[in-house]
């Protein structure tokens, strides 16, 4: 087997599956000698979560690449608030445009008078 | 200590339910240099599946009740529940308070009591090896249930 062999590191996959076994079989030991008193499908092996109750699974997942999920659910009631206008219809967006705008000039001239 | 079924180390989740902290504090002062249990083999875990005790402190607020019965739930068997300090003992100065449903026992079943405002360490540790005394007795009776059960079978 050719191993490729760096000044520094040596890469070999021979290595590497060696390391796999043996870790693996320390983990199969170490999880054999573990607690075996656990009553299946009682609270006893369910997930801890500091106490409080865990919603089902559906409920509970978030997605990998919802980096934002804690700032969408903080901020919840003010989203939930603010899609309303945001109907994707571009005559309400004039409107509002139009409305701002009227609002603005108003302000503008009340201002300045 | 004569310890022949429970012979192994004595893992304990502490669980506030209320407390001032002043009993949480003298727990702390347990695992301290100075008094040390670690080197007894009794550590605090981070979660009740690990743990063999349920330390308890504080009166019991309201809204801790259902955690309170939930982490108790998730500790596996045999199990030990001790609580520390008056507050949890008897509710101490907020027995008469609204917003408390205690004390611990009106709440799960304790089997070792620790009184003291907060206690000394040193009580503390005699109610932890009060409680594994306790675990070594029913980790014996377990093992001659089993017994009986292969005998039968």
């Amino acid at each position: 087997m050719y191993i490729l062999n760096y000044q520094y590191a040596v890469w070999s996959p021979l290595i590497w599956l060696v390391s796999l076994a043996v870790v693996s079989i320390m983990v199969f030991i170490w999880r054999s000698r573990g607690r075996k008193s656990y009553k299946e499908a009682t609270a006893q092996t369910d997930v801890f979560l500091s106490g409080a109750k865990v919603p089902p699974e559906e409920e509970r997942h978030v997605k990998a690449d919802n980096i934002y999920w804690g700032f969408f659910e903080s901020l919840k009631g003010l989203y939930r608030w603010m899609m309303k206008p945001h109907t994707g219809i571009v005559n309400d967006y004039l409107l509002w445009f139009v409305v701002v705008s009227a609002i603005a000039i108003l302000i503008f001239f009340v201002a300045g008078s | 200590m004569d310890l022949k079924n429970f012979n192994r180390a004595l893992w304990v989740y502490h669980m506030n339910t209320g407390s001032c902290n002043g009993c949480d504090i003298e727990i702390l002062a347990v695992l301290t240099p100075r008094y040390d249990v670690e080197r007894f083999g009794i550590k605090l875990v981070g979660s009740p599946r690990h743990a063999d005790v349920l330390l308890v402190t504080g009166p019991v607020a309201r809204s801790m009740e259902d955690s309170v019965r939930r982490v108790y739930s998730q500790v596996p068997d045999p199990k030990v529940v001790m609580a520390v300090g008056n507050c949890g003992i008897e509710g101490d100065v907020f027995h008469e308070a609204y917003s408390l449903v205690g004390p611990i026992d009106q709440i799960i079943p304790v089997d070792v009591y620790v009184p003291g405002c907060p206690p000394r360490p040193e009580a503390i540790t005699y109610g932890v090896v009060t409680a594994w005394v306790k675990l070594e007795n029913l980790a014996k009776q377990a093992e001659e249930e089993e017994e009986e059960e292969e005998e039968v079978a």
